[in-house]
């Protein structure tokens, strides 16, 4: 089953980057009895003119190290168990050859919107007087003077008009002729800025009415199943130094996202022709810390990871846990009324860890992630020395050599760098979202206000060695890993941490 | 898993081999008149060669699975062990054939006997150990890597 994730807009990149991270730990989609899912394939599809923005590149630059990893671990199988499980690709690694030509990226091509002004976009000046009028009744000044290529600076009504196009680009072509039965469709947008919240309603809608475009695929189009992520106000900005820039206010983002709430229950959700199968509803109200105020063209949008993003980050995979039958009337081929997900935490506190989190989203992300954590230290303090002993010595050995390839930089760097990042500002971010205690490298304290067992001579320990010694037992005769050290490090690391975790951690699930 | 159960038969097989021929092996390397001629009447060296390779392998399966530790595992550990076997199995040694020839004044030629199975002890620890560390959990790679 493949899963295309539109993420719309600057926060669609950042729900997105916090859904790399969980599924770089091995979090991976459920059925309802909680047995993982095979072959499913996650194809993100990120929709935002703004290409200079920093959260947007942050999650490309993700993405690719994603892909680099899962490729050397796996290959192109669709199923596996353990980091990096879930296989993302980009849509033209979807597409089959013959197709249309796509760019091999995950950013949706928007080069029709992005180098226009959005009053040459509508070709304002060729308007007779009346029309001229009328879309300057709708369009401020400072909207119309727009430019696209930072995006709509929190005006959905820009958004609204200037997406519209999308049916008509290759990657939209490409996506409808790709989607097959059986694959679903989950965008991620917040309703109080622009791209997102004009992207969604207008995407969806496209697909709910695919059978005005040319796609082999339009019946499963229009009938697919579809979740959507609506991000409510979760941060605020400061006021701009410029007294009379007020194109992103504060003020507005209730007023706006009312009114997108107001056309969502309209149009995309209930019984609707163009309503969507599940929507989760999302925000955080009065816990947020102000950003610097940027609308594109100051500071390129570089915020700091939100708890609303990782848990936004959990829509997805709950979409998919969802059964056919509990989005679709399988009778008639039909989706079946929207079905409507709110999110609440265990304690409501400025500060996270994971006994902050219910019991359902502890049992999916708490290992995964203290897994990754622990591989994390592991990598950055024990493994250059135990190169040459134990288990890096069976086949196929991990050498010294191993610390130079790609892979292996790709990960320590790359996309552990991101990872800290991407946990040093969700701590520092409010609400503080403290999983791990900062700048900790025992594995004994690691994990926050969660210690080691007792044992019968005192607590029992958690570092390198017992690593080391738990990874040489499962690598003893171990002779599945054919040539690929990359998959065999990663793997004894995954089955030892599974091990460990349970015997020398306090369990707090 | 086929070859390292062709390395503990070898193992094995090159052990008795050492016991069958101690005679000839002991005598080889020190072959002392009167002395050599006693230890061979009481039986002496069929004891020798039976505790050097008892203790050889015995040393050794303690470390490979008794110690098989995670901070032991590199080859100057093993290379303790070895120096550990190789004092205390002529020691024993020197022990056993001064009990044998108790009544004989062969002070000196006893100790240098000792002396000379350190070669033999150090020669079965390293076929003990490379018979048997291939299942050992953290070890299997000490002193060389499989």
């Amino acid at each position: 089953m493949k899963l295309f994730v539109f993420a719309i807009g600057g926060t669609g990149s950042r729900v997105l980057k916090s859904m790399i991270m969980l599924c770089a730990a091995g979090v991976r989609p459920v059925d309802s009895n909680g047995r993982p899912l095979n072959d499913v394939e996650i194809v993100p599809i990120i929709i935002d003119p703004h290409k200079s923005n920093a959260d947007l590149k942050r999650t490309e630059r993700l993405l690719s190290a994603y892909g680099t990893i899962r490729e050397k671990l796996y290959g192109k199988n669709a199923n596996a168990n353990g980091f990096f499980a879930t296989k993302i690709s980009t849509l033209k690694e979807v597409v089959s050859s013959s197709q249309v030509p796509l760019d091999d990226s995950f950013i949706f091509n928007l080069a029709a919107v992005e180098n226009y002004k959005f009053r040459d976009f509508i070709s304002y000046n060729t308007m007779n007087e009346p029309n001229q009028a009328l879309t300057s009744l709708l369009f401020a000044d400072y909207q119309l003077e727009n430019k696209m290529s930072i995006g709509f600076v929190g005006s959905p009504n820009i958004g609204s008009v200037a997406l519209n196009g999308v049916k008509d680009s290759n990657e939209f072509k490409a996506f409808a002729n790709v989607f097959a039965d059986g694959d679903r469709i989950f965008f991620i947008s917040s309703i109080f800025g622009g791209t997102g919240a004009a992207g969604f309603p207008i995407i969806v809608k496209n697909i709910r009415q695919a059978k005005n475009i040319d796609a082999k695929n339009k019946a499963f189009l229009q009938r697919a199943p579809i979740g959507g992520l609506t991000v409510l106000p979760y941060f605020s900005l400061m006021e701009s130094d410029d007294k009379n820039d007020k194109r992103i206010d504060n003020a507005d983002f209730v007023v706006k996202t009312q009114s997108a709430l107001e056309y969502y229950n309209n149009t995309l959700t209930g019984n609707g022709r163009n309503a969507v199968n599940a929507i989760f509803y999302l925000g955080d109200h009065g816990h947020n810390a102000p950003y610097a105020y940027d609308p594109g063209d100051k500071r390129d949008q570089h915020d700091p990871a939100h708890l609303i993003e990782m848990v936004g980050a959990m829509a997805p995979f709950k979409f998919l846990s969802l059964s056919d039958s509990e989005l679709t009337d399988l009778a008639t081929g039909e989706p079946l009324p929207t079905k409507a997900f709110e999110y609440g935490l265990e304690h409501d506190s400025d500060f996270i860890d994971f006994s902050g989190f219910g019991q359902e989203t502890r049992q999916l992300i708490y290992r995964p992630l203290v897994k990754l954590h622990l591989l994390y230290i592991f990598l950055r303090t024990g493994l250059n020395n135990i190169i040459g002993q134990g288990f890096t010595e069976d086949s196929p050995k991990i050498t010294r050599e191993f610390t130079g390839t790609q892979f292996y930089r790709v990960l320590t760097q790359q996309f552990f760098d991101s990872y800290i990042e991407w946990m040093t500002e969700l701590l520092h971010n409010r609400r503080h979202v403290t999983l791990f205690n900062e700048g900790e490298m025992d594995m004994n304290k690691a994990i926050h206000k969660v210690l080691t067992k007792k044992g019968i001579f005192g607590s029992k320990k958690v570092d390198n060695d017992v690593f080391k010694a738990e990874m040489n037992k499962l690598s003893r005769d171990n002779n599945s890993y054919g040539s690929n050290p990359e998959l065999k490090l990663m793997d004894l690391f995954y089955t030892a941490a599974e091990k460990i975790i349970t015997d020398r951690y306090d369990n707090i699930n | 898993m086929r070859d390292k159960v062709i390395f503990l038969v070898i193992g094995a097989v090159v052990s008795v081999l050492f016991w069958i021929f101690r005679v000839e092996l002991y005598e080889a390397v020190y072959n002392v008149n009167g002395f050599s001629d006693q230890m061979y009447n009481t039986g002496a060296y069929g004891s020798v060669a039976a505790i050097t390779i008892a203790m050889s392998w015995g040393l050794a399966a303690i470390y490979y699975y008794v110690i098989n530790s995670v901070k032991f595992d590199r080859w100057y550990h093993w290379l303790a062990m070895l120096g550990v076997a190789s004092v205390l199995t002529p020691v024993v040694c020197y022990i056993v054939i001064a009990n044998f020839l108790e009544g004989f004044d062969y002070g000196t030629a006893e100790f240098t006997f000792a002396f000379y199975n350190i070669l033999f002890t150090a020669l079965t620890f390293v076929i003990a150990s490379f018979s048997m560390r291939w299942w050992s959990s953290n070890c299997r790679h000490t002193p060389i890597p499989q």
